[in-house]
């Protein structure tokens, strides 16, 4: 079969020169025992596995109640032991960090008091809730779940893009994506110890349980999803499912006598823990977004008194905001007094007067984000916009500075991906998943994001990515 | 004991499937049927559309009924079957299953879901073709139907006898029996009148359509032979207590479903509304199947079986 490297940024399969690196030398040899003829068959029937099933998303703005499914290229990334531990004990640093930066400014905000991150830049977030100011959640855990976004830097070194320490979506294609891999493609995994996944709802399960308060008395558990309409809808009900928790919506629930209950056929249930994949603005009409029929009147004082959980915390959105993203690393210094394992993206941030005029003059070099929105929608590559496009989205920049910041681009690595019959150089980024409960644990795999369209940066699935299957490899017995 | 929109969602994709199954065969029958009679009895062959019509009726009334027969079978096959918009289409009624289905997953298995969603988009990829020639949309319809009993058995093979398992079967049970007595309904008026001038091979034709139409052919057989009277399928079809379609046994697998969601203490408001019927059935006289007598017996049942519908929505889901 044919094969092409990447002509810039790190490529992950071969070497410069065209050697492939040793942990990938089996892969390619199987897969150019097969012909093009096998390849397509299995990817039919993959592709078809995948209506069938109905592993699904919706996509925005478009028709409603569209469903796509998420593409699957069936050349798996894979990550060797010692990369991963790298990565490991960097996720598990900046989690750490992620909780105490929390617990400090809904406290003593002690980091804006020393001057670590300027506090109108923290105190003006959209996702800071003043409402929450002083409240400690259940055993101090603000971030449950957390999916961070990585990228590998010219070089090969992983970077991290962002943290999502909200609602972050993907682990229900991590998971399937193994499944479907190993249904078109047994051959693939017999040479390789790849770490399995599978466990991920039951540590899931146990991480929701962990911070039940009433731990003694079998405490009941669900996902609160705002609803088949929503785009990650898929992954609500099959983490449900597989966790074996009732999927609710708010609409089931009701507050009464400062506790949660959920309407059955034959009278309430009393919820312990509520894993929400609901915004913290439309989770209760009573204190954040009044109106939202999505959520629960009532539910935040019910929280507030200690007696449900919610998973992620409301107000944790604050500490993925792209803008304190950039002060990660100071933070990470303050709190643990050590470096930082993992590197990050400079960032401009167009809170400072100085950074938002660089920003406004070098448009044409920069990617540009808004602080709080996710998903790829709102942002401007610079590198390839046209001057209109630049003008029009400067003259939006300026209505909100504090609201913008900026990054170059950076050629990040390439994977070889199978598109109409050959294997070309696609770019990917990297979406583990890490629990913190009794202690913190990084899934050993993760979502392999992949820019199908030749020479594209963007990942995201409503903007034309695909996915991979992610395999760790299991360290070699000695 | 589950959420209440989980109840009500499982209950409609059980009615949902139900109804699917129902106008698919039935559509069958009748399009076998019409084709079968048309050089003898054209107007025999327009009635049996428009009952099916009436059976399952279009938000926008009736076909044109001075259009040609070939049109009329043409239009009545492409709406009933795949026309998204139609309320009592397959493609319709197998879209609101899927859609019911998909938003509680989570209390389904991957077998039921899987065989759903695969009947409903082999179905989908239909629908945008001309309706082509009969035997392949006879095929298609026959694909469809055989979709929908594999998701019947993988509910059967699958799924956990729990409070959600009974009201999906709920909703099934309801459908079905609803379903029959508005075929009898819409059928009898033309069959039951007198018949000295009408050729009675025909007669017996419409009789044993009515009695495939309802799958219920070969099990009227093993318990009368080949021989085909109305009073004899009539009777069978309203009180045989083994005929999965009976009014009767409909009734009574209604009847404990009910019961068994109701529990054991006192009983709930629907499911004494379907017991009280349920015995009517089971200690009825004969009589009632005395000209005259059965067409407002039928209306009884129809409307004693709509109240179920509506008691069960408002105790269980609050709607």
């Amino acid at each position: 079969m044919d094969w092409a490297a990447a002509s810039s940024g790190y490529d992950e399969v071969f070497e410069i020169g065209g050697r492939p690196r040793a942990h990938y030398a089996s892969l390619i040899s199987i897969l150019d025992s097969f012909t093009a003829e096998d390849v397509e068959r299995r990817e039919r029937l993959q592709k078809l596995a995948l209506m069938n099933q109905g592993i699904t998303f919706t996509v925005y703005g478009e028709q409603e109640g569209l469903e796509r499914i998420f593409p699957f290229d069936f050349v798996p990334r894979i990550i060797p032991a010692a990369e991963w531990k790298t990565i490991q004990d960097g996720l598990v640093q900046r989690i750490t960090t992620l909780n105490l930066f929390l617990q400090d400014v809904y406290h003593d905000q002690r980091c804006l008091k020393d001057g670590i991150i300027p506090p109108e830049l923290v105190l003006s977030r959209k996702e800071f809730k003043r409402e929450l100011l002083g409240l400690t959640p259940p055993r101090k855990i603000f971030t449950h779940v957390v999916g961070t976004d990585l990228i590998r830097s010219e070089t090969g070194d992983y970077l991290v893009l962002e943290d999502n320490c909200r609602c972050p979506s993907g682990v229900s294609y991590v998971l399937e994506n193994r499944t479907l891999l190993n249904r078109v493609f047994p051959e693939f995994f017999a040479s390789y110890p790849v770490r399995p996944i599978k466990e991920y709802p039951r540590l899931l399960l146990d991480t929701l349980l962990f911070v039940a308060p009433r731990p003694s008395q079998s405490p009941v558990v669900v996902v609160l999803s705002p609803g088949i309409h929503n785009s990650a809808y898929f992954e609500h009900s099959f983490l449900a499912r597989e966790m074996g928790v009732p999927l609710v919506e708010g609409r089931d629930l009701l507050v009464e006598g400062n506790h949660v209950f959920m309407r059955r056929t034959h009278g309430k249930r009393q919820i312990d823990v509520i894993y929400r994949r609901i915004d913290d603005d439309f989770l209760d009409p009573l204190t954040f977004k009044r109106g939202s029929l999505l959520g629960v009147p009532g539910l935040i004082n019910v929280y507030r008194e200690g007696n449900v959980a919610l998973a992620n915390a409301p107000g944790a959105g604050v500490a993925d905001d792209k803008a304190v993203y950039a002060f990660m690393p100071e933070l990470i210094k303050y709190y643990l007094s050590e470096d930082p394992l993992l590197a990050q993206v400079p960032t401009y941030v167009g809170f400072r007067q100085d950074d938002f005029r660089y920003m406004t003059e070098h448009l044409d070099e920069l990617v540009v984000k808004t602080t709080g929105d996710a998903g790829g929608y709102g942002m401007l590559m610079g590198p390839v916009s046209t001057a209109s496009e630049r003008e029009r989205y400067l003259a939006t920049m300026k209505q909100d500075p504090g609201n913008y910041i900026a990054q170059r681009l950076v050629h990040f690595s390439s994977h070889p991906t199978h598109i109409e019959g050959r294997f070309e150089p696609r770019r990917i980024d990297l979406r583990p998943f890490i629990l913190y409960g009794d202690r913190i644990r990084v899934l050993p795999g993760g979502l392999t994001r992949v820019a199908l369209r030749g020479g594209s940066f963007v990942v995201n699935s409503s903007q034309g990515g695909g996915s991979k299957d992610t395999w760790v490899l299991a360290p070699r017995e000695a | 004991m589950i959420l209440s929109r989980v109840a009500d969602a499982l209950y409609w994709m059980g009615r949902y499937l139900e109804r699917s199954e129902n106008i698919t065969r039935l559509l069958m029958v009748t399009e076998e049927m019409a084709s079968e009679v048309v050089g003898l009895d054209e107007n025999l062959a327009r009635a049996e559309w428009h009952d099916l019509q009436t059976i399952f009726p279009s938000p926008d009334g009736q076909a044109d009924s001075s259009h040609d027969l070939a049109t009329l079978a043409h239009d009545s096959l492409a709406a009933l079957s795949v026309d998204p918009r139609h309320p009592y289409s397959v493609l319709f009624s197998l879209k609101k299953a899927r859609d019911n289905a998909r938003t509680v997953r989570e209390a389904l298995t991957i077998e039921v879901f899987v065989n759903l969603n695969e009947t409903y988009r082999e179905l989908e990829a239909y629908h945008g073709h001309r309706v082509a020639d009969q035997p392949a949309f006879r095929d298609a319809l026959a694909a469809t139907h055989r979709g929908i009993l594999s998701t019947v058995g993988a509910i059967e093979q699958t799924l956990a006898r729990d409070p959600g398992w009974l009201f999906l079967e709920l909703g099934g049970s309801l459908e079905r029996v609803y379903r029959t007595a508005v075929v009898l309904r819409t059928k009898l008026p033309a069959l039951s009148t007198p018949q000295q001038e009408v050729d009675l091979p025909l007669y017996y034709s419409r009789w044993r359509s009515l009695l495939r139409g309802l799958s219920s052919l070969e099990n009227y057989r093993r318990v009368h032979g080949a021989r085909l009277e109305s009073a004899d399928a009539l009777q069978f079809l309203i009180f045989d207590p083994h005929a999965p379609r009976s009014l009767r046994f409909g009734t009574a697998a209604v009847k404990d479903l009910l019961e068994q969601i109701s529990g054991a203490s006192e009983l709930s408001l629907p499911a004494r509304v379907i017991g009280k019927l349920a015995s009517e059935l089971a200690y009825q006289g004969e009589d009632v199947l005395l000209d005259g007598r059965c067409l407002p017996f039928l209306d009884h049942v129809l409307g004693e079986l709509a109240r179920t519908h509506e008691t069960l929505s408002a105790t269980y889901f609050g709607t």
